[in-house]
C-alpha cells in the first residue's frame, strides 16, 4: 500500500513537471499551424479577387488582368465565371481541364459552391450577380462537405474536451501504475538477490523485464556457492582427515600407554626397564595430547566445533581446571596456587564451559611439559573495567587466523550491546604463571608472532611450537577475548587470558 | 581394602579390538576384579548378558555389528546396570553430555590404566552404594548406610548436607573436589555459590571426624580450590 502511495505521488509529480512542458509545446504547434492556416484560407478571397480582376475588353469579352493571372498561378487553380440566370460559363481561364462542364444548373451550383467539380475542390466568389468558381488542384484542400454542426455539441465542446482530458489522464495513470508496479516487481527480487549474494544461497525468478539480469545474478550465485562449497569441502576434508587419523591412532595408543604403565609399576621388572616404560608412557601421553589438540585445533580453525555458550561462573571453571590438573599430578610436582579477589565470589559470563576449561588446562599442560622437574603454578583471576584492556601496554591483537574463527556468541553479543547503557563493561583477567624455566626473549617473540604451521602456508621450516597455545588463542578469540604471552616476574612463563564479562555479581 | 565387595561385581567388557580387550581385562584382573567376561560384538554381548547377568558393563562405542549406544539401550532394557563407555572419538563426548543416554561415565581413548580404574571404581561405588560398608578415616569410621560417624563407642549423626558433602568426597576419595562441585552437590546447580556456608559445613564435619579439627588429617583443604578426603589404608 505504501508502495502504491509512493507511486501515485511520483506520478503526480511527473505530471506537474511535464504539464507546462506539454502546454508550451502544444501552444507552439498551434501557433505554427494556425499561421499557415490563415494563408490557406484565402482560397475564398482569391475567388472574389478574380471576380474583381475580370473586365470586358474592347470587343466586350471578359479578360483577366495580369494581377488575376498571378493569383491563379499562385493557387495553381483554374477559374470559370457562371452567368446568372443562364447557368452558362461566360469566361474561363486558360488550361481549364476538359472534363469541366460549361453549363450549370442551379442545383449543380449549390453543390459546387461548397464542394467539388469533378474532384477539383472549389472556392467561389460573387462578381455582381455572376459567380466566379475557382477549381484548385485536387490535393489542395481537405474540404468539409457540411458546415452544419449540432449547436449543442459545439456548446458542450469545452466540457467534452475536459472530460476527454480527464479520461486520458486516468488511462495514462493506469498504464503508468501497471508498468511501474511490474518494473518494481521484477526489479525487487533482483536487487534483494544482489544484496543477499555475499551471504547466502540466492535464486531470483527469471521472469519479467529483468529476466536477463536475474539470470546473471543466478549465475553469479552459482559460481559463488560452488566456490564456497569447494572451499568448505577442502576444509572439511582436512578436518575430517585429521579427525580420522586421530581416531585411528587412539586405540593403538591406548595399548602402548596401558602396557607401558603396567610395566612401569611391575615390581618384578628391573628398575631400568621400568624407567624405560615410564618414558614410553610419558611420550605416549604427549602423543595423546597432541592428537587431541590437533583434532580440536583443526575443528576450531574450520569452524566445525560448535561453541555452546551458557551462563557460567568463570571462577568455578578455573578451579575445575586447576583441580583436574592437580588430580592427575600424583607426585605433586606442580602445586597450583589459586588467587582471586575475595570480593569476586563469582564471575558470571557467557561461554562454552568445556572449551574454556580446555584452554586453561592447555596452559597448565604447557607448564608441565616444559618443566619436567616440576614448578609452582599460580592462577589469578582479576576483574577490571574495560579501559584496562585498551591501555594494556603489551597487548597484541590476535593473529588474523585466530580472528577468522567465528565470533560465535551472537546471543552474548546482543546481550552486550543491549547492555551498552551500562557505563563500564568489565574484563576478566586470567593470569596463569609459573616459576619454571621460562623462555628466552627470542622464543617469546617467535611464539607471539609466528603463526602455527597449521595456519601458515609456509614450508614449515619456521620454528614450530605446540598446538596448546594455538588452541588457547582460538578458544579465547571465539569468546571475543585476547591472549597475552610474557615472562612471569619469577622468570617463568606467563599467559594472560582476557575475557569480556557480561555481568559481574558480587554476593556474600 | 574396604570395598572388596565391589571387586566381586560381574563386569562385561565389550570392545571389537581383541588386544585392547585383553589389556583392559588384565588391568582389571591386576586391580583385583575377579569376574570379568569379554565380548567383541553386540551379538556376543547380548548373549553374555542373557546367560551371565553382568552387574557392570564397559562398552566401546564403535562395534562391528552396531554401536555402543544401541547396545546400552538393549542392556538397560534387560536390567538397569551401570555402564561406562570407552570412546575413541572426541565427538562422542557431545552425546555423553548430561548422560542422557543412561551412561554413567565415559573414558576417551587413550587412557591410563589408573584413570580407567578410578572411573570404574567411582561408578561402581555410586551404583552399589547401599552395600557401602564403613569407611575408615584417620580418627573415625563413617557409616554411610546410617549416616553416622563412629568414634570409639560414640555415634555422631550426620546432617543431610554433611552426608551429601561426605558422599561426594568419598566417591572422589584421594582426589580434590572443587568448592563449586561440593556446593552443587549440597545445594544444587546454582552459580551464585555458597562458599561461606560450605566452609561452615566443612568445619562442622571436621569437628565430627577429625581428632584435631584445626589440624585435619582426613578432610584436607586445598587452598582456594577445594577439599580432599583421605582414607586410612
Amino acid at each position: 500500500m505504501k508502495k502504491t502511495l509512493r507511486l501515485i505521488k511520483r506520478f503526480i509529480l511527473l505530471v506537474i513537471v511535464i504539464m507546462p512542458m506539454l502546454f508550451a509545446l502544444n501552444l507552439a504547434l498551434f501557433v505554427a499551424f494556425t499561421y499557415r492556416e490563415r494563408s490557406s484560407n484565402s482560397g475564398w478571397e482569391a475567388a472574389k479577387e478574380i471576380g474583381r480582376e475580370l473586365a470586358p475588353d474592347e470587343g466586350g469579352s471578359l479578360q483577366l488582368s495580369e494581377a488575376g493571372e498571378r493569383i491563379l498561378a499562385e493557387f495553381q487553380a483554374w477559374g470559370i465565371l457562371v452567368e446568372d440566370g443562364t447557368g452558362d460559363v461566360i469566361w474561363h481561364s486558360e488550361g481549364l481541364p476538359d472534363e469541366i462542364p460549361l453549363h450549370y444548373s442551379a442545383a449543380e451550383i449549390s453543390w459546387y459552391t461548397r464542394g467539388y467539380i469533378r474532384d477539383y475542390p472549389t472556392t467561389v466568389g460573387a462578381r455582381g450577380d455572376d459567380l466566379v468558381i475557382l477549381g484548385h488542384p485536387k490535393t489542395a484542400y481537405w474540404k468539409l462537405m457540411w458546415n452544419t454542426f449540432d449547436y449543442q455539441s459545439i456548446a458542450e465542446m469545452p466540457k467534452m474536451l475536459l472530460s476527454f482530458l480527464a479520461m486520458n489522464s486516468v488511462l495514462i495513470f493506469l498504464i503508468y501504475m501497471v508498468l511501474a508496479t511490474r518494473i518494481l516487481r521484477s526489479v525487487k527480487p533482483v536487487v534483494e538477490g544482489l544484496e543477499m549474494l555475499p551471504m547466502e544461497e540466492v535464486h531470483v525468478w527469471e521472469k519479467g523485464f529483468l529476466a536477463e539480469v536475474a539470470a546473471a545474478v543466478n549465475r553469479v550465485n552459482e559460481k559463488l556457492r560452488a566456490q564456497e562449497r569447494a572451499i568448505r569441502k577442502k576444509e572439511n576434508a582436512r578436518a575430517g582427515w585429521i579427525s580420522g587419523v586421530s581416531h585411528d591412532i587412539r586405540t593403538p595408543l591406548t595399548m602402548v600407554m596401558g602396557y607401558a604403565a603396567e610395566m612401569e609399576e611391575d615390581e618384578a621388572l628391573p628398575g631400568e626397564i621400568r624407567k624405560k616404560a615410564e618414558i614410553i608412557r610419558l611420550q605416549s601421553m604427549k602423543m595423546k595430547n597432541l592428537v587431541g589438540d590437533l583434532n580440536l585445533a583443526s575443528k576450531l580453525e574450520y569452524q566445525m566445533q560448535p561453541v555452546k555458550p551458557e551462563r557460567l561462573n568463570l571462577k568455578a571453571v578455573l578451579r575445575q581446571a586447576a583441580v583436574d590438573f592437580m588430580n592427575l599430578d600424583l607426585e605433586g610436582k606442580y602445586p597450583i596456587e589459586f588467587r582471586c579477589d575475595e570480593k569476586e565470589s563469582i564471575c558470571i559470563l557467557q561461554g562454552d564451559k568445556e572449551l574454556l576449561l580446555r584452554a586453561v588446562v592447555n596452559v597448565l599442560g604447557n607448564s608441565r611439559q616444559h618443566n619436567p622437574e616440576g614448578c609452582h603454578i599460580s592462577i589469578t583471576l582479576r576483574i577490571e573495567n574495560q579501559d584496562a584492556m585498551q591501555s594494556e601496554p603489551h597487548f597484541t591483537p590476535e593473529t588474523p587466523s585466530a580472528q577468522r574463527t567465528p565470533s560465535v556468541l551472537p546471543a552474548a553479543r546482543q546481550a552486550e550491546s543491549a547492555r551498552s547503557t551500562v557505563p563500564v563493561r568489565q574484563i576478566a583477567h586470567i593470569l596463569i604463571e609459573d616459576d619454571g624455566v621460562g623462555v628466552t626473549d627470542e622464543k617469546l617473540e617467535t611464539i607471539r608472532n609466528t603463526p602455527h604451521y597449521m595456519m601458515g602456508s609456509g614450508s614449515g621450516v619456521q620454528l614450530r611450537h605446540g598446538l596448546g597455545l594455538l588452541i588457547v588463542r582460538q578458544i579465547t578469540a571465539a569468546h571475543s577475548g585476547q591472549v597475552r604471552i610474557d615472562h612471569s616476574p619469577t622468570g617463568g612463563f606467563l599467559v594472560e587470558i582476557l575475557l569480556p564479562v557480561n555481568e559481574a555479581v558480587n554476593l556474600q | 581394602m574396604e570395598c572388596d565387595y565391589l571387586k566381586q561385581k560381574k563386569i562385561l567388557l565389550v570392545d571389537d579390538e581383541e588386544q585392547l580387550r585383553d589389556m583392559v581385562a588384565s588391568i582389571l584382573a591386576q586391580e583385583g576384579y575377579v569376574r570379568i567376561r569379554t565380548a567383541g560384538t553386540v551379538k556376543e554381548a547380548l548373549e553374555a548378558a542373557r546367560e551371565w547377568e553382568p552387574e557392570f558393563a564397559i562398552l566401546d562405542v564403535m562395534l562391528p555389528d552396531g554401536d555402543g549406544f544401541g547396545l546400552l539401550e538393549k542392556l538397560k532394557e534387560r536390567k538397569d546396570i551401570p555402564v561406562l563407555f570407552l570412546t575413541a572419538r572426541g565427538e562422542d563426548e557431545d552425546k555423553f553430555r548430561g548422560f542422557g543416554l543412561g551412561a554413567d561415565d565415559y573414558v576417551v581413548k587413550p587412557f591410563l590404566p589408573k584413570e580407567l580404574l578410578f572411573r570404574i571404581a567411582a561408578v561402581l561405588r555410586r551404583s552399589y552404594k547401599e552395600e557401602t560398608p564403613r569407611v575408615r578415616l584417620a580418627a573415625c569410621e563413617i557409616d554411610f548406610a546410617r549416616a553416622e560417624v563412629l568414634r570409639g563407642e560414640e555415634r555422631l549423626p550426620l546432617t543431610a548436607k554433611e552426608f551429601e558433602l561426605l558422599s561426594v568426597l568419598y566417591r572422589n576419595e584421594g582426589r580434590i573436589v572443587t568448592i563449586d562441585g561440593l556446593c552443587e552437590a549440597a545445594w544444587g546447580d546454582n552459580p551464585y555459590g555458597y562458599e561461606n556456608s560450605l566452609m561452615a559445613h566443612i568445619r562442622r564435619i571436621r569437628e565430627k571426624i577429625e581428632e584435631n579439627p584445626s589440624k585435619p588429617a582426613s578432610l584436607l583443604t586445598v587452598k582456594g580450590l577445594g577439599y580432599k578426603l583421605v582414607l586410612r589404608r
